[in-house]
């Protein structure tokens, strides 16, 4: 046996070298870590999802997005509800027992429930696994290891670790859904593409912040053809749709929505309001590192300034004409006494005290405005890594420039760009970026001091495999522009500097009943934290836009 | 082909850990590799720290958590005279001076940091989540800046001695730190046994490069932090001793340099308690440390007293002295004969055998042995896995996962199940023990086996198993009746009038199991006795 191996092996050189690639060994290892995170600590989110695990169980369709006994109401669309009913089906008796099905309040459930519930996080994740696994055995033999280090950078990602296996929610069993769609894409398998993102949302409606995308992408080349256009009069604008085409996708796409939504049709109006809740605030809880936090730290600066040299203020009043800043400096004192701002970054409502309100429709048109600056080249020449460029972009315009943004958000921009990164070098530096000020970002979700050492050593030394994974599988540049040495340096000392900016925070905390102006800052841990990852995050942002605007060869 | 060749000649290979390191293989990244398992060692002992400790939410009296924090409470209040006085109804301080420095170090920082953890008599039984995450955090501190560093020179030590490639020293590196029942007893249970291990496992570097005053500072260092130490001390002193006599010469310089550093890391260690208590203080300690008021065993441990017990009562038959002494006799003839070796041969790949033959006898038959002292025998066995003799390597992996056996009902009476089956899975299935469950009927994207490494397709890792027939006999019925033994305890009551058969069986099995090792171990301590280095 033995001797028939090494024949083999001195006979044919590239089977012995050829690694298998599979995520087996990494899912195993994955799986029995968060198998022991099970015990930890777990967010309302937790209680949320059990209490949508309940009504789905308890009560006939018509009343899932009515029900409000417990504040956590039904806020996803209705294909994740019947995921949840479907989980619902496998709850044993003596989880049940435990007050996993019951509709109350606040839950009322132990560990067996918890089990449970972590048990199917870890299960419905499979699906990613086996969709990475999927698009590692697809790609051709020269792209095969790098695919496979996005592939197992994505399955190993800190990201999910914090959010689904601590922080509790399903975020890799959705994101398998999009990855499907992008891999449909990637295999030219359009009809596919948009059955998986039609899908995807459906079940969690975030990923209409990528839909620009998706739409431009495969409209350009699924429906349009403009390979034998040649334009007499506007009548053979006509023949560049592919009718056909057309009618299947749309036919598709809209198949999945009937499927959806039809069952409550009726009760439509609900459902929106329940889909997209208007009313709450430009932030989340904490500021996700996005734009408006380096607006409001640039507010609370100004605020200070012109408090204490109040002749900037008259400076500026000369230039800026008085609706747009307060006319005097008193009203700049009443409304500080109004909002109470400057130590409170908690608040559901952010009030700025010398730059103007941002509404809703204002941050709606910017992300608007950025994706479709993402989404022209790809309606000029769609190659498939334009597109993902395109639908890594929208994801950075609606964090960035969102209302209301999640932190976990960053997940839209982290896993398309993880499928961009390996075909050029020089996105490495924004990759690296956003990266770690994206999982740096997402610490404050696990407040409690048990999982402090564990996110952090769990984010650095998965940042340390891929850093040096990544570089070693991605090309070189293709163009012959300069890589801006300084830039990447720079950026390599931000990465560095957010291991300090965490530890520091942490201490800080620790200290607070030592000092009692830490105390009256209570929220400086959380703003330092906004401020310094949103920084990462938006050069990142520039970095990648410029590369994607006007770098050429890059995207063919 | 000899790529091939030199490849399967590696201890761990086609194993998961080579997978995973293999990536590393190339010079550039080989500086990366040693963090990267460290990282991965501490996020693990992190995971298991989020389970339970012994004692929570139990009552009043708890476990070794709280004797551990009510340590630190004394020693950072009360005056370094009253330390071994103070209310030893209520966890008195029974550990030698260094822990209770250690304590103070730490009662001090935690202080810093919230001063209600420590605060004298109020903080008793106290139990909030920041005052766990402290305590862990300290353990892992402890952990760091000894065992692991200790571990992984040995390692290289070892690697550079035998010319193996870097990342197959790595990769034992792991296998050592992976060691499930130290990570479940430090960071499960709570204890610092880290580092006690962590100081002999210096002391052990410090003889491999042949300085003999510093090994001999600290091993006096891991005994003054927690008594078990003493298990290794005949090993030591042997081969102390004849290196300074005789091998290769009568060495007066090294013989008077170890003699003062052991007198005076002594001295050093116990000096402040003579300094503000007197001798009574210093003789309190030891009073204290050495506890032969207590029972020939506690609790259950598989060791030869508790497991002969069963059938021949020995309180009853014999007073506690006679006892005493009996376990005296036992231990002695149990380590005289390894002592010998080392001292005639004082050969440095003898030291990880000699060292576990010695600390085995005292497991097995001295006086007073907790289940968890099992880990003071498995640290040099552990260390084996730097061997790249198979035979060697089976047998280390198999009384490992004999002693996590052992610690089962500790580790249940604690609700640490599903750390403990975890970590049983984990550390088996990465020094590729599994690979005998390779199921290959399923589709070849789902196929496990080495995913980055670039191992043949056709090659099939062995489980580790020894190629003698009649040891591969003992170590499958062993795990066989381990099962058993864990199906009865999950599902079948123990009959009424035994209510600790389980745990009993447990015991028998364990001792058997641990027999059979020290006598192999005894065989090839014998049989290396004239080799060199290399035929390890």
């Amino acid at each position: 046996m033995v001797k028939t191996t090494k024949k083999l092996s001195t006979s044919d050189p590239a089977i012995q070298n050829k690694p298998k690639l599979s995520l087996w060994n990494f899912w195993v290892s994955a799986t029995l870590l968060k198998l022991l995170l099970i015990p930890g600590y777990y967010s309302t989110d937790f209680d949320v999802h059990r209490n949508w695990l309940a009504l789905t169980n308890k009560l006939p369709i018509k009343q899932w997005y009515f029900e409000d006994t417990s504040p956590w109401t039904l806020d996803y669309p209705p294909f994740f509800a019947h995921f949840e009913w479907f989980l619902s089906q496998f709850v044993p008796r003596w989880v049940q027992q435990d007050g996993c099905l019951d509709i109350v309040e606040t839950g009322n459930f132990g560990l067996p429930t918890v089990m449970f519930q972590r048990i199917t996080v870890i299960v419905s994740e499979l699906l990613l696994f086996v969709a990475l696994q999927i698009y590692i055995n697809k790609s051709s033999l020269s792209e095969r290891s790098a695919n496979f280090v996005v592939a197992s950078s994505i399955v190993l990602s800190p990201g999910f670790l914090i959010i689904d296996h601590i922080h509790f929610q399903y975020n890799g069993f959705l994101f398998s859904i999009l990855i499907a769609a992008i891999l449909a894409a990637k295999h030219q398998r359009y009809l596919l593409c948009g059955f998986f993102f039609a899908t995807a949302l459906c079940f969690k409606h975030i990923f209409l912040y990528l839909a620009p995308s998706f739409f431009a992408f495969l409209l350009r080349v699924y429906v349009l053809d403009f390979s034998n256009f040649k334009f007499k009069s506007y009548y053979d604008l006509i023949s560049i749709v592919q009718w056909k085409n057309l009618f299947k996708l749309a036919g598709v796409v809209l198949a999945v929505f009937g499927v959806c939504f039809a069952p409550l049709i009726s009760q439509w109006s609900q459902l929106l309001t329940r889909l997209f809740p208007f009313s709450r605030g430009l932030t989340h809880a904490y500021w996700a590192p996005n734009f408006w936090a380096l607006y409001s730290l640039l507010d609370k600066v100004l605020t200070l300034i012109i408090l204490k040299v109040p002749y900037i203020h008259k400076c500026l009043t000369q230039i800026i004409a008085p609706p747009l800043i307060p006319a005097t400096i008193q009203e700049i004192k009443w409304k500080l006494q109004q909002y109470n701002v400057g130590t409170k970054g908690l608040v559901q409502d952010v009030y700025f005290v010398i730059l103007p309100q941002i509404q809703p429709k204002l941050t709606f048109l910017l992300t608007l405005f950025y994706q479709v600056l993402a989404i022209i080249p790809v309606l000029f020449s769609p190659s498939f890594k334009r597109f993902i460029g395109s639908l890594t972009l929208c994801g950075f315009a609606s964090f960035l420039f969102g209302w209301h943004v999640h932190e976990k958000a960053i997940m839209l921009v982290i896993i398309p760009f993880s499928f961009l990164v390996t075909s050029d070098r020089r996105l490495l530096t924004p990759f690296r970026l956003v990266v770690s000020a994206g999982y740096v970002s997402l610490f404050p979700l696990l407040h409690e001091s048990s999982d402090f050492l564990l996110k952090l050593l769990y984010t650095l030394v998965w940042s340390i495999i891929y850093f040096l994974a990544l570089r070693q599988v991605t090309k070189m540049s293709s163009s012959v522009q300069r890589r801006v040495f300084f830039f990447d340096r720079f950026a390599l000392f931000y990465i560095i500097m957010l291991v300090p900016m965490v530890i520091a925070v942490q201490l800080l905390d620790g200290l607070k009943w030592r000092y009692s102006i830490l105390q009256k800052f209570e929220f400086a841990g959380l703003m330092i934290y906004s401020i310094y990852c949103s920084i990462g995050i938006l050069s990142s942002w520039v970095g990648l836009s410029w590369l994607y605007n006007f770098d050429e060869p890059l995207w063919m | 082909m000899a790529a091939a060749d030199k490849f399967s000649k590696e201890s761990f290979f086609a194993s998961p850990l080579y997978d995973f390191l293999s990536p590393f293989r190339p010079v550039g990244n080989q500086y990366y590799a040693e963090y990267v398992i460290v990282i991965f060692a501490l996020v693990i002992r992190c995971a298991v720290g989020l389970g339970s400790y012994s004692g929570e939410n139990t009552g009043p009296i708890q476990g070794d958590f709280e004797a551990q924090r009510h340590w630190m409470e004394i020693t950072t209040s009360i005056p370094i005279s009253q330390w071994y006085w103070f209310d030893l109804k209520y966890w008195g301080l029974d550990y030698p001076p260094l822990t209770a420095y250690h304590s103070y170090v730490l009662g001090k920082l935690g202080a810093l940091l919230n001063p209600d953890w420590f605060a004298l008599g109020s903080s008793r039984a106290l139990e909030t989540a920041d005052l766990k995450s402290y305590m862990r955090f300290t353990v892992i501190l402890s952990e760091v800046a000894l065992y692991i560093p200790g571990v992984i020179y040995f390692t290289k030590w070892f690697g550079i001695k035998r010319r193996q490639s870097p990342i197959g020293t790595y990769i034992a590196a792991a296998a050592i730190l992976f060691q499930p029942s130290l990570i479940l007893i430090d960071h499960g249970h709570f204890q610092y046994n880290s580092v006690m291990l962590g100081l002999t496992v210096y002391a052990i570097n410090n003889l491999l490069d042949g300085f003999y005053g510093p090994a001999a500072i600290c091993f006096v260092l891991s005994i003054c932090f927690k008594q078990m130490a003493l298990y290794y001390s005949p090993i030591f002193f042997a081969y102390l001793l004849s290196k300074s006599l005789f091998s290769p010469s009568f060495n007066i310089p090294r013989f008077i340099s170890v003699a003062l550093s052991t007198i005076l890391s002594f001295c050093v260690v116990f000096s402040p308690l003579y300094v503000f208590g007197g001798v009574k203080n210093v003789l309190q300690s030891i009073h204290r440390i050495f506890p032969f008021a207590r029972g020939i065993f506690e609790d259950k441990v598989a060791n030869f007293w508790c497991v002969s017990n069963v059938l021949f009562k020995y309180s009853q038959n014999y007073t506690q002295q006679e006892l005493q002494k009996l376990s005296m006799y036992a231990t002695a003839a149990g380590f005289l004969p390894a002592f010998a070796i080392v001292f005639l041969y004082p050969k440095r790949h003898l030291i990880p055998f000699g060292l576990a033959a010695c600390s085995m006898a005292f497991f097995l038959f001295s006086f007073q042995v907790h289940e968890k002292s099992i880990l003071v025998p498995l640290l040099p066995i552990t260390l084996l896995y730097c061997s790249t003799d198979w035979n060697v390597l089976s047998m280390v992996s198999w009384i490992n996962n004999v002693a996590l056996f052992t610690l089962w009902p500790l580790l249940k009476k604690d609700n640490l199940a599903l750390q403990y089956v975890v970590m049983m899975i984990l550390s088996n299935w990465l020094i590729g023990n599994f690979s005998f469950c390779t199921p290959r009927f399923l589709p070849r994207f789902l196929t496990p086996g080495p995913s980055v490494s670039d191992v043949s397709e056709s090659y099939r890792r062995r489980s580790f198993l020894p190629n003698n027939l009649l040891w591969k006999l003992i170590i499958v019925t062993s795990y066989v009746a381990m099962g058993i033994i864990h199906v009865l305890d999950f599902f079948v009551q123990p009959p009424k009038n035994l209510p600790d058969m389980w745990v009993l069986l447990n015991c028998g099995l364990g001792f058997s199991c641990f027999a059979l090792f020290w006598l192999w171990n005894y065989y090839k301590l014998f049989t290396m006795r004239n080799t060199t280095f290399s035929a390890f």
